[in-house]
């Protein structure tokens, strides 16, 4: 029971926190389930993948309904992205748990370089900004 | 082939391998790769990018689950959680400095990512 209201609980924080920021949630449900649920990575992996998905799909929606998917951009690279995705997860699939772990580690602190420095900067030179609305 | 279609295809197996390698939608690549390599505005490129990330999800979702890496269960109730959690976010963007929320949310990233490095 209390893992039950702990996995929705995670994803109310993963789904506010993604939507705030305009990022996806597997770079949070991975780490939390790993981190804060003892998953094994293999499977923390597999079961954001299953969260993504149907993610993913609404979003589309309500973004196509609003013009802002360019379809022949899109269905180019998802359909690399289909070959590129069965590719990584074969790999992902061999590799140790403990090894993709640490690998996922690594990609996770290089990421939160870049949102850090980039959010760091923004404001360094920032006027009082006009109205995006 | 275009050059612009050159690109698509190889932003797409980039983002593709991510996106099965550490089980993420790959967005984080594809939205600068859009701007950057293919011009579209930030919102184009998140619209665009959320597209992508259906197919490969997708994709990468079923050799994981064929493998049996998949706990189903937690994943329904992550996303039951995840759909209430989306509406107070917008709500949260609005009325939260939104640097201050990047550059808590990147130190807590940064600490997860060591904890998972050692």
């Amino acid at each position: 029971m209390l893992e039950i209201i702990a996995l929705i609980t995670l994803g109310l924080f993963a789904g506010a926190t993604a939507a705030a920021l305009g990022l996806g949630g597997g770079i949070i449900f991975v780490p939390s389930l790993v981190v804060l649920f003892g998953f094994d990575q293999h499977i923390a992996q597999g079961t954001s993948l299953a969260v993504i998905f149907p993610t993913a799909i609404v979003a589309t929606l309500g973004h196509a309904r609003m013009g802002n998917v360019r379809w022949r951009l899109a269905v180019p690279i998802g359909t690399a992205g289909i070959f590129g995705a069965v590719l990584g997860a074969q790999i992902a699939l061999q590799l140790d748990g403990d090894l993709l772990r640490r690998m996922f580690g690594v990609f996770l602190i290089l990421l939160a370089a870049r949102m850090g420095w980039r959010a760091w900067r923004i404001n360094d030179q920032s006027e009082p900004s006009p109205d995006p609305s | 082939m275009n050059p612009a279609l050159i690109r698509a295809i190889a932003l797409g197996a980039i983002a593709g391998v991510a996106a099965g390698l550490f089980g993420v939608g790959g967005g984080v690549i594809v939205v600068p790769g859009l701007v950057l390599w293919l011009a579209l505005t930030q919102r184009e490129a998140s619209g665009t990018s959320t597209a992508t990330i259906v197919a490969s999800s997708a994709a990468a979702m079923l050799a994981f689950g064929i493998s049996g890496s998949v706990d189903w269960q937690a994943a329904g109730l992550i996303l039951v959680g995840s759909v209430v959690g989306a509406w107070g976010g917008a709500w949260i963007a609005e009325r939260v400095n939104e640097r201050a929320l990047a550059i808590t949310f990147a130190l807590v990233l940064a600490v997860a990512g060591v904890r998972m490095v050692l």
